[in-house]
């Protein structure tokens, strides 16, 4: 008798819940991320993650179009002196920020001063900027010690990039990303709630001063479509695509490349490739063991290793993936093949013989991977096998991402490490460049063509000094670039106007279901 | 009994301290910083450096270890480093959902479990007893993430019965009815679960079944049914309600794999996460509360047994 009252009571409590579902309303756009954000703060935090949610509430001075040109957003336009030092950038009048205050001066100087002194890659631009100050209501003035050619690209990059913020959060701002309730930007949406490990939530921007012109990448008009954008954590991928064809999400990202075919193939699911390729990079040690200074060695390794297969292995389909050696796509302004003949020789012969030239005799070689990210370990792996066939001796480290980034911060612990790189629409924003990026590549002729790139505001000029940079990295391997990697998301077929490809970041201004 | 709940309950506190030290030695002494984390790729050592002298990181252990402890004595477990929120606040967000998801899980336990158990028992030996644990055995084999994904494909993609993933609180909009978020994981959690239940009331029972008073009980004529339930089964209980106690505290502490699949905002995935992200006041936070509800529930089932079996004193 009880087991029939329990059984009568279970199946009438399921058919209700599966009954008293919450209707979604169309006016939610709800995406399934890999997991949460560690802040959305776009001064100090450079995950992509965070960007692709807060580039919907956060706006900076400047923004790259479909052909990746900076051009402005919340900047109405800029002059430059004619020894290049000054600039003056004049402002977009009637933007309000989420709090209802207008937008001026104050708040892009004091935003730019604390992305300068505490921003991710704001120390790339503020090396050489002696001062920055309001002008007028509208019109703030950048003083450089040198001409600086990439500084508008610097600006226009908001993935730990300047994010204007209202002075008043500004003035309290560190090191420390600032909290979720200081999340005040200029965007088409603002910040609604963030429950931890169940989403981060935007609402509708009411207010909202859009910029004028056909929408353009990410420039031009933006219009809020829907009232709400959810962003929901679902680490586990079989989920993310079961999730979207239950209809429980409309766009889920990083979807493994073995999928494609399926998911590509089937009507219910829209397949979107990302159009800026990540790229890994194997860093080599320039500051510590057998490899510091070994140009010799480093390009005895660069030789033995062939790219393709890895590729092959690690991320599958050809579509999601090119064995390119130019550190910038093909089709890109950056594009170039110097020193790109090395990219990929596979020649275990060859290399044998280059590491005894250069006086290696079998030492561990100390390669760092971690397994958060599988196509570094599956990359990791075919590299060791090619490697051993050469006759390197590599000791394979594996450690979860949090203990490879503090050990790769201690240049006795180890020799290469993988890691991966986002795509940047200019080279001075690839980490190589950085000289104290882990591996610390600080030579002579890096400093003197650094120095050249960085002055130089000509195009043609900077790209030609970019085609030596490239050739150099190849002839004192800093690094190896492992091949681009076109990731890609799936959505449901009812959202409208999501495009062929993302540009860097999926954006869900101007788009609709 | 109320004399012995006290004193058990004072035993938590060398129990609670000893546990928090070893966890902050731990977590301390494998590598990883949050600030590095926090700050992603392009961090120089400098902005590491600073962010972990903001956060108070760069003090002696012992120190940011007395400092930790003085603020738990007044209440406040910390600020989580990740999320900027309080401590507190994080995990009461987990332990809505571990604590309803163990609840149902339990539910299902108990509805399959105990009548399957009795039934393989008192059919011991026939067709029903085969198949019955051998329904169990296989049942407690399936791993849950691939149980989780089936029923995913088959009761959210397939049918469009249940929602595939993650857990609104019941106290946003849909209130009670979001407990259907939580129909699928806990069926997941419940089958292997369950099984082990069957699979113990079945051996307890078959124990029990072979004792005096239940060869008096069956000779004094009384309905099989009555011998079964009222001197078998309440007699083999004894040894199922400590399974039933350890069982809830581990649904509520590691169902990660199930939490991980659809997506809930538990406890178990918290702490996994918060490991990862060497989020420290997290972790401190979460064993705190995962070893108190360990303790609590040792108490439960002690007292369970006295009421249980009455030659059981506690003293």
């Amino acid at each position: 008798m009880t087991i029939r009252i329990w059984s009568k009571s279970a199946v009438a409590g399921l058919a209700l819940l599966a009954l008293g579902g919450t209707a979604w309303a169309d006016g939610m756009m709800r995406y399934a991320t890999v997991g949460e954000p560690p802040s959305l703060d776009q001064h100090v935090v450079t995950s992509d993650l965070a960007t692709t949610i807060a580039h919907h509430m956060f706006e900076g001075l400047y923004t790259f179009n479909a052909a990746n040109a900076p051009v402005g957003l919340l900047a109405s336009g800029e002059t430059i002196s004619d020894d290049g030092k000054t600039i003056t950038i004049s402002l977009r009048e009637g933007v309000t920020f989420h709090n209802g205050q207008g937008m001026t001066s104050a708040d892009v100087v004091a935003s730019l001063n604390r992305w300068g002194e505490h921003g991710s890659r704001g120390g790339l631009l503020f090396d050489n900027v002696a001062n920055v100050e309001a002008t007028g209501d509208y019109e703030v003035t950048i003083t450089l010690n040198e001409p600086f050619g990439p500084w508008k690209n610097l600006m226009a990059f908001i993935n730990g990039g300047p994010a204007i913020y209202p002075a008043s959060v500004m003035e309290a701002a560190g090191k420390e990303p600032i909290a979720p309730e200081n999340y005040i930007g200029t965007g088409p949406y603002k910040f609604n709630e963030w429950q931890p490990n169940r989403h981060v939530e935007l609402v509708r921007f009411d207010d909202y001063a859009s910029p004028d012109g056909a929408a353009d990448g990410y420039a031009g008009a933006r219009q809020a479509e829907f009232d709400t954008l959810r962003f929901v954590p679902v680490p586990d991928v079989g989920t993310r695509v079961s999730g979207l064809k239950a209809g429980d999400y409309d766009y889920a990202e990083s979807i493994p490349g073995d999928l494609f075919a399926d998911l590509d193939a089937d009507p219910n699911v829209t397949t979107i490739l990302n159009g800026g390729p990540i790229f890994g990079l194997v860093f080599m040690n320039s500051k510590d063991g057998p490899l510091q200074e070994n140009f010799a060695l480093r390009r005895a390794i660069q030789t033995a290793i062939d790219k393709t297969p890895a590729l092959q292995v690690a991320i599958g389909p050809e579509g999601l993936w090119r064995a390119n050696g130019s550190f910038l796509p093909d089709g890109n302004v950056w594009y170039t093949d110097s020193g790109a003949e090395n990219f990929s020789m596979g020649n275990a012969e060859k290399a044998r013989s280059m590491a005894e030239e250069a006086g290696y005799d079998g030492d561990p070689i100390k390669f760092m991977v971690s397994t958060n990210y599988p196509f570094h370990y599956d990359t990791a792996i075919v590299y060791t096998k090619q490697l051993a066939q050469a006759g390197f001796n590599i000791d394979l480290q594996v450690y979860d991402w949090a203990t490879l980034i503090e050990k790769r911060a201690q240049p006795d612990q180890w020799d290469m490490f993988f890691t991966h790189h986002g795509f940047v629409p200019d080279p001075i924003l690839i980490s190589v460049m950085n000289d104290n990026y882990p591996g610390w590549w600080t030579t002579e002729e890096k400093a003197g063509l650094k120095a050249k790139f960085t002055a130089s505001s000509d195009p043609a000029e900077r790209q030609a000094i970019w085609s030596e940079i490239q050739a150099l990295i190849y002839e004192q391997v800093p690094t190896m670039k492992t091949g681009d990697v076109y990731t890609y998301n799936i959505a449901s077929p009812d959202l409208n106007g999501l495009g062929e490809a993302t540009l860097i970041w999926p954006h869900f201004w101007n788009v609709s279901k | 009994m109320l004399l012995y709940t006290i004193k058990r309950l004072l035993a938590l506190i060398p129990t609670l301290l000893a546990a928090s030290v070893l966890v902050f030695l731990f977590i301390h002494l494998i590598p990883g910083d949050p600030a590095a984390i926090l700050l992603g790729d392009t961090a120089t050592p400098e902005d590491v450096a600073a962010l972990t002298r903001e956060m108070g990181l760069d003090e002696p252990i012992w120190k940011q270890y007395a400092l930790w402890l003085g603020n738990v004595l007044q209440g406040d477990l910390g600020t989580s480093v990740f999320f900027r929120e309080p401590v507190l606040s994080v995990i009461g967000d987990g332990a809505e959902t571990s604590i309803l998801l163990a609840t149902m899980t339990m539910f299902w336990i108990v509805l399959f479990g105990i009548p399957i158990g009795i039934l393989s028992a008192t059919k011991h030996g026939t067709w029903v007893d085969q198949m019955t644990s051998g329904g169990a055995m296989l049942f407690a084999s399936v791993p849950t993430f691939w149980l989780g994904l089936y029923l995913i494909l088959i009761f959210s993609v397939g049918l469009g019965w249940f929602p595939s993933s993650g857990f609104p609180s019941i106290s946003d909009d849909g209130g009670l009815t979001n407990l259907r978020y939580l129909i699928l994981p806990s069926l997941t959690l419940a089958a292997p679960n369950a099984a082990l239940i069957i699979r113990l009331v079945r051996a307890s029972m078959l124990d029990v079944s072979r004792e005096d008073h239940v060869r008096t009980a069956r000779a004094k004529g009384l309905h099989p049914a009555k011998v079964a339930i009222k001197h078998v089964f309440r007699n083999a209980l004894i040894a199922v309600a400590a399974a039933f106690g350890f069982t809830f505290a581990a649904l509520v502490s590691e169902a990660v794999v199930t939490e991980t699949v659809f997506s809930l905002p538990g406890i178990g995935r918290l702490v996994v996460q918060s490991i990862l992200r060497r989020d420290y006041p997290v972790i401190q936070g979460v064993i705190l509360v995962i070893v108190v509800l360990y303790m609590i529930i040792n108490l439960l089932v002690d007292l369970a047994y006295a009421r249980l079996d009455p030659r059981v004193s506690l003293k």
